[in-house]
């Protein structure tokens, strides 16, 4: 009971930062919310028995993404305001078929129910978690730090202010 | 030991695509691809000797797990685990398709040394031919669908790169657009039928999907859906109706990779899929008769607009087309063997064509057109000799390889008892003798019609072209011996070896009734040889042209390629034009708010009708060049370029599929 | 025990915001925020169901998901970057260069 009590308090921290994040005229402010919206979501991740993962939510999205937003936006000097849409039409178009589409996926996953775990599944202990990871995924694991290496390579080409010319 | 046949291309794309680009010599880039290709081909003969010492059928290596097992509820409402390996399969059907791939691939690799030695791009070139090899031998050696997906469209994009190789140039990077976008449409089919599979038995595992299919787990019905949606993709693959335009326009990549992809490997794909999954399409039965009836009719069809064309690469090109269909003719009457017999010297003999046509392009400096050669067999001897050996071998010429194969296809046709395929099958064998050997009068005999260009005069290739089309013309004449038919005193050794894979497939021919339809064969294409003698040089093509004249209507619509460029385009970019329509409705009305797009629609549909009007009025040709533009001035309306647009469009995407998806479940 | 609905309903919410903070907002950072709002919200549902089913592999994929996000964010702003550089604005309307 507890748990869920922790869990939609922390549901509803999320939803509101999410909302504020993009309701936001500055820029700046977008970001602290995000902030506020991610940690949020790491305590939904802990009250969810995903402690790793909530750690790693705190750490890389916490510690990294958004630090990341801020640097960029101090970098850049982000005071332009961007002019926004005006008329109110297109905006609700605009959010009426993303809510279509949530109430389609809720009725079609709820209307069906769920599987429940077969007899003893895997169980989410750490040790679980290591030896899967580990095991089954360790070719997509190792992708995934490729994947990182390209990322690096391909930022700092992107962000270069001379382009390279294709040497063919 | 097998699985190390397609590991030397992937090391030669990978090092020549990689390090080579940047800093290879020529030399070394040569060194590099033709070693990966070579030291293959011999990985695959070693293969081959291995295989046909054990007593094994077939080897099955399991690399690793790709997908881990999952649970998937079946049609019929058991519960299968769906595991999908990275694992390969080695049986008498791969050894011969290995056998081919490395072996005809070694040769152009050498082949293409001499060709593109003037090509800036040498490495690019060279790790892009590497990387086909080893995507086909994927696609060859998968053992369940999902490895061969991966070598199928490993092809496909390997193909794309190779067409629009020269892709400063509009038409080779169009052509290679046309060629992607129209496999995309059969790769869909193949997709859809691998997911039936999955939804009707739980694997994709091919001698899992055997050994279901014969234990009776499939309902007639299903197995027909399912193999006809994965021969639409054989279709696409291999240019049979309806998807076939793309090959003749991929005649705009460089000459070896036409002979590569669009004559030896790539095109046959889906001849080897349809033979690989001979349990599925002989079950269905139905799945089967199309398959012959397509095959039958691609055949003649390809091989009347090999007549009028002039480029020598596309007579080539429907000529494949065509040979392709005879193929299919021997896989749809469940004589999956000589299909593949065919296959294998199709893969001699026009690959040797297509060389020898480089070859000939080589020595007159670029020139394609037939109608500005002729004469050369003085000028060109070698290049002339092979290509006289390939163009005897494709049109069935007693003792050369086309012979046998092409004979043992028509012989199961007629032993099937579906005469009618066999009829057509024997029409596109004359068909084949006469416009190859239209080629072969046009270009090496009559008067010389080209202008020699000052300071590039006729010269014969260089011997690192000609040594690959010797070995090919040998391997053109030869190549039958390996199938002699017992009615001429062979054992059949091929066949035999193969049914190892395919099951026994009986012809059950009267010896009698089999040497009377041989002697039909022959008849048809010797006598299409001399009437193409007749009409080209005794009458120097003078009654072609009074019959082009004559029937001016049906010459052009032949010509046009029956307007089936034009028909596809019509319909479906006019389909999408109607839809643009509505799109940009929405788009301009909804999210713009701008209230003049209406009138602006209206002004368009207006304008679509004067066209409308002018063509029914005009005629064909030139109005659907004008429905184009304007379907396309239209059409880009809808891109508007802003990202938001874009990302709505994939959400009302989902949004449809997931409303399908309420109402069906 | 928290009832999966309730997870679902929560993914859900968040991936249904960041995707309108994407396609109503026209300055580029802010709808690379909204991604990380999107992604996260499919997380969300990740980890609820794998706590259903008792199995890590939830926790996995949002793991992987996650790295995804690190890359995206780390490109996306090598992309804000040299776009900015070129137009001086972060007005999406300015990025029409698929126009057709």
């Amino acid at each position: 009971m507890i748990t869920l009590a922790v869990f939609t308090f922390f549901a509803v921290l999320a939803v509101a930062g999410a909302v504020l994040v993009i309701v936001q005229k500055n820029v700046m402010h977008s970001v602290l919310y995000l902030a506020f919206t991610v940690l949020a979501t790491a305590g939904v991740f802990f009250t969810l028995q995903a402690e790793y993962l909530g750690a790693i939510q705190i750490l890389v999205y916490g510690g990294g993404i958004v630090v990341l937003y801020i640097f960029v936006i101090i970098i850049v000097n982000l005071k332009e305001v961007v002019p926004e849409r005006r008329s109110l039409l297109p905006k609700l178009v605009l959010v009426a078929v993303p809510v279509a589409v949530g109430a389609e996926v809720a009725y079609l996953l709820l209307a069906r129910g769920f599987p429940v775990a077969e007899a003893g599944g895997e169980g989410m202990g750490f040790e679980t978690m290591a030896e899967t990871l580990f095991g089954s995924y360790l070719f997509p694991f190792e992708l995934a730090s490729v994947l990182l290496l390209a990322v690096l390579v391909g930022a700092i080409i992107i962000a270069r202010r001379k382009l390279i010319h294709d040497p063919d | 030991m097998f699985v190390l046949i397609p590991l030397f291309p992937l090391l030669g794309a990978a090092v020549n695509g990689l390090i080579g680009i940047r800093g290879f010599s020529r030399r070394a880039v040569g060194a590099t691809a033709v070693g990966a290709a070579g030291m293959s081909f011999a990985a695959a003969v070693a293969a081959f000797v291995g295989l046909l010492r054990s007593a094994e059928p077939a080897i099955v290596k399991t690399l690793f797990t790709w997908l881990p097992p999952s649970l998937v509820r079946t049609a019929s409402g058991s519960l299968a685990s769906l595991r999908v390996d990275l694992s390969f399969h080695y049986d008498s059907l791969a050894a011969v398709m290995t056998l081919v791939v490395t072996g005809v691939g070694l040769l152009i690799h050498i082949y293409s040394l001499g060709y593109m030695a003037h090509d800036k791009s040498y490495a690019r070139y060279f790790s892009y031919l590497n990387l086909f090899t080893f995507a086909m031998l994927i696609l060859v050696l998968g053992a369940n669908l999902g490895v061969m997906f991966i070598g199928w469209e490993g092809v496909g994009l390997c193909s794309y790169l190779l067409i629009g190789f020269w892709f400063r140039k509009d038409s080779a990077s169009n052509a290679g657009k046309k060629a992607f976008i129209t496999n995309r449409v059969g790769d869909f089919g193949f997709l859809l039928g691998t997911g039936l599979l999955v939804y009707a038995l739980g694997t994709i595992d091919i001698a899992g999907i055997a050994a279901a299919v014969e234990g009776g787990a499939l309902a007639k019905g299903t197995a027909t859906a399912a193999a006809l949606l994965l021969f639409l993709g054989a279709t696409g693959k291999s240019a049979q109706i309806p998807l076939y335009t793309w090959l003749p326009d991929a005649m705009e990549g460089p000459t070896p990779v036409s002979a590569l992809i669009h004559a030896a490997t790539m095109v046959t794909a889906g001849v080897y899929m349809v033979a690989r999954l001979h349990v599925l399409f002989s079950f269905s039965g139905t799945a089967l008769t199309v398959v012959a009836l397509t095959g039958a009719i691609t055949a003649v069809y390809a091989a009347t607009m090999a007549f009028v064309q002039t480029d020598i690469k596309r007579v080539l090109a429907y000529s494949t087309i065509s040979q392709i269909g005879f193929m299919f003719i021997g896989l749809g009457v469940g004589a999956y063997a000589a299909g593949i017999f065919h296959l294998m010297t199709h893969a001699f003999f026009k690959s040797l064509l297509f060389l020898a046509a480089g070859s000939v392009i080589h020595a007159l400096s670029g020139e394609q057109d037939m109608r500005r050669m002729g004469g050369l067999r003085a000028r060109i001897p070698r290049t002339y000799r092979v290509f006289l050996i390939g163009a005897l071998a494709i049109s069935g010429f007693p003792g050369l390889s086309g012979f046998f194969s092409k004979d043992e296809i028509l012989a199961s046709a007629f032993a099937s008892g579906q005469y009618l395929v066999w009829a057509l099958g024997l029409a596109g064998a004359a068909m084949t003798a006469f416009y190859m050997f239209r080629l072969i009068f046009m270009t090496f005999f009559g008067e010389e019609r080209f202008t020699e260009k000052a300071g590039e005069p006729v010269h014969e290739s260089p011997p690192v072209m000609l040594v690959p089309l010797q070995v090919l013309a040998v391997l053109a004449v030869i190549g039958g011996y390996i199938g002699l038919p017992r009615l001429l005193g062979g054992r059949a050794w091929f066949t035999r070896f193969l049914e190892r894979t395919t099951g026994a497939h009986e012809a059950g021919l009267a010896p009698g009734t089999e040497a009377l339809l041989m002697a039909a064969s022959v008849a048809a294409a010797l006598g299409a040889i001399y009437a193409a003698y007749v009409i080209y040089v005794k009458k120097r093509g003078e009654p072609a042209r009074r019959f082009a004249e004559r029937c001016r209507a049906l010459y052009q619509t032949v010509l046009r390629k029956y307007y089936v460029d034009e028909f596809y385009g019509k319909v479906f970019v006019g389909g999408v034009f109607a839809a643009g329509r509505i799109a940009d409705w929405i788009d301009r009305r909804v999210i713009d708010g701008l209230v003049d797009g209406t009138a602006g629609v209206a002004r368009r549909v207006s304008r679509l009708a004067i066209l409308f009007d002018e063509r029914a009025v005009d005629g064909a040709v030139n109005g659907v060049g004008k429905a184009h533009l304007a379907a396309s001035s239209v059409l880009r309306r809808l891109q508007t370029g802003h990202i938001y647009n874009y990302a709505l469009a994939v959400m009302l995407g989902v949004a449809l599929v997931i409303t399908i998806a309420v109402a069906v479940f | 025990m928290i009832p999966i609905e309730a997870v679902i309903v929560l993914g859900l919410l968040l991936f249904a915001i960041g995707f309108v903070g994407v396609v109503v907002r026209k300055n580029l950072v802010v709808m690379l925020m909204s991604l990380e709002l999107l992604l996260n919200g499919a997380n969300v549902i990740l980890v609820g169901l794998g706590r259903r089913l008792d199995s890590p592999r939830g926790t996995i994929f949002a793991m992987f998901v996650i790295i995804m996000a690190v890359s995206e964010a780390a490109v996306g702003f090598a992309l804000v970057l040299a776009y900015f550089r070129q137009k001086k604005s972060y007005d999406v309307d300015a990025l029409d260069d698929l126009k057709g």
